[in-house]
């Protein structure tokens, strides 16, 4: 038996897991292994019997009779391959002033995007379109590696904003109003407090006098800059209707599940609403594992159903909305270091309508930089 | 000291290439590796003798397997108990 097993490893046949059973030993051996076996021994007078057969190529020949099994097993084997050839996560790496969303964005529109056949998506042009989208960005790779796209990218160094203090210009009001306060940083300043002054005035004037005192002065011109604050007025005018149709929201809102698979939606199974209806999208959620997700979105919905109904309101009551909805507008177009200090309504009530004429009075800074000659 | 064996102290050489000796690992108890051997003398579940340059190397344990064997090792698991050179 070991002179058997001795002729076997020098004739380099492959055997492994020997075990001594009874008399003889039990082994395995490969299909090519076996041939060689044999003639060993035959050399050595032992006797060689084959218990079973066994491995991938045996494997392989019992599913022939298995015909449902096998197509379960190719079918699995062909849905793991296509499923691989579509890119499922686009990450990327390396931004930190640009938003990844922006740069998601400009990859889904030249094809790189969750669920884009990885045949169709070429790197090159998302190099490029990325190049050309953002000036910030100063390096782009993009590699896909399994079913993972990655953008990995470098930024460029921020330009520090560059405050010009050579050109020389003036600060000029760009409204007409009255001075409240006056800060010089350079310049000449040519109003004071309380003073009036229209669109277009110099404020700060870029001309400052040079010299020693006693002696001819020189002028000289600088970039003027400093702040002034200004009270303003602004007129307004809204107007409300006394009767309006408006949408009325009733119970039976129902809920709605829609799939997205890149540019197609299904929504098969819709809830059956008889009345008009709102949709109102709650939220997204791609479904996935950790980092892996899959290539559809779920969107979840829900419908409410509304009806127009007939609304009448007050004289005093559409009053009072206008002061609102005025004040509100007002704050909403107020820019930075701006107030409100007054609001003066006036109304003119029609048989159908009440119009408001809202008179504001505004505390803003009004300077803005002016190049000198233009 | 023979020639061989002060050479390959003297120059670090791999002792079991110059002097054709055998290199045996030990993983625990478990598993034995015989590298550069010269053939499979006996073999039984409870001893395996493998013969070697420096004379015939016997395993004794319970359960003992051919894990692997080829011209260039032999590869033993089982529950080793002793490991014996026989000269």
């Amino acid at each position: 038996m070991e002179r058997f097993m001795n002729l076997a490893s020098y004739r380099e046949i492959l055997f492994w897991d020997v075990r001594s059973g009874g008399a003889g030993i039990e082994m395995k051996t490969s299909l090519r292994g076996l041939q060689e076996l044999e003639y060993c021994a035959e050399k050595t007078g032992c006797r060689l019997e084959i218990q079973a057969y066994g491995g991938l190529p045996e494997k392989c020949k019992r599913l022939r009779g298995r015909q449902a099994f096998t197509a379960g097993v190719l079918f699995f084997a062909a849905a793991l391959y296509i499923l691989s050839s579509f890119v499922w996560v686009v990450r990327v790496e390396g931004n930190e002033r640009l938003s990844t969303e922006e740069i998601l964005e400009v990859c889904d529109s030249v094809s790189l995007r969750p669920g884009a056949w990885k045949a169709h998506v070429d790197t090159e042009a998302v190099t490029q379109a990325l190049l050309a989208e953002f000036s910030d960005i100063s390096w782009v790779s993009v590699g896909i590696r399994g079913t993972d796209a990655t953008v990995k990218l470098a930024e460029t160094i921020e330009k520090p904003e560059v405050v010009d203090k050579e050109t020389p210009c003036d600060v000029i009001a760009q409204k007409d109003g009255v001075i409240q306060q006056i800060t010089v940083e350079r310049g000449t300043p040519l109003v004071e407090a309380g003073d009036v002054v229209q669109a277009g005035d110099v404020l700060i004037s870029s001309e400052i006098q040079v010299g020693v005192e006693g002696e001819e002065m020189h002028s000289e011109y600088v970039a003027a800059a400093g702040s002034i604050q200004a009270r303003t007025w602004q007129k307004m005018t809204e107007e409300l209707p006394l009767q309006e149709k408006v949408k009325v929201y009733e119970d039976g809102q129902k809920s709605n599940r829609v799939w997205i698979f890149g540019d197609w939606t299904v929504d098969w199974i819709r809830p059956n609403m008889s009345e008009e209806c709102d949709r109102v999208v709650i939220g997204e959620e791609t479904p996935g594992l950790g980092d892996w997700k899959l290539p559809f979105t779920v969107r979840e919905e829900v419908w409410k159903p509304y009806v127009w109904e007939e609304k009448t309101r007050t004289v005093e009551e559409a009053k009072a909305e206008l002061e609102a909805l005025c004040r509100q507008k007002a704050e909403e177009s107020l820019e930075t270091g701006a107030s409100v200090e007054q609001m003066e309504m006036t109304y003119e009530v029609y048989t159908d309508r009440v119009r408001a004429e809202c008179m504001l009075t505004l505390s803003e800074p009004i300077g803005i930089i002016q190049k000198k000659g233009l | 000291m023979g020639l061989g064996k002060k050479m390959a102290e003297k120059l670090a050489l791999p002792k079991e290439v110059v002097l054709d000796l055998p290199l045996i690992s030990l993983i625990g108890q478990e598993e034995v590796t015989v590298e550069n051997h010269k053939g499979l003398m006996e073999y039984s579940a409870e001893q395996v003798r493998i013969g070697t340059g420096g004379g015939s190397l016997r395993i004794v344990g319970e359960q003992l397997e051919l894990k692997q064997m080829s011209a260039a090792l032999i590869v033993v698991k089982g529950r080793l108990e002793r490991l014996e050179f026989l000269r």
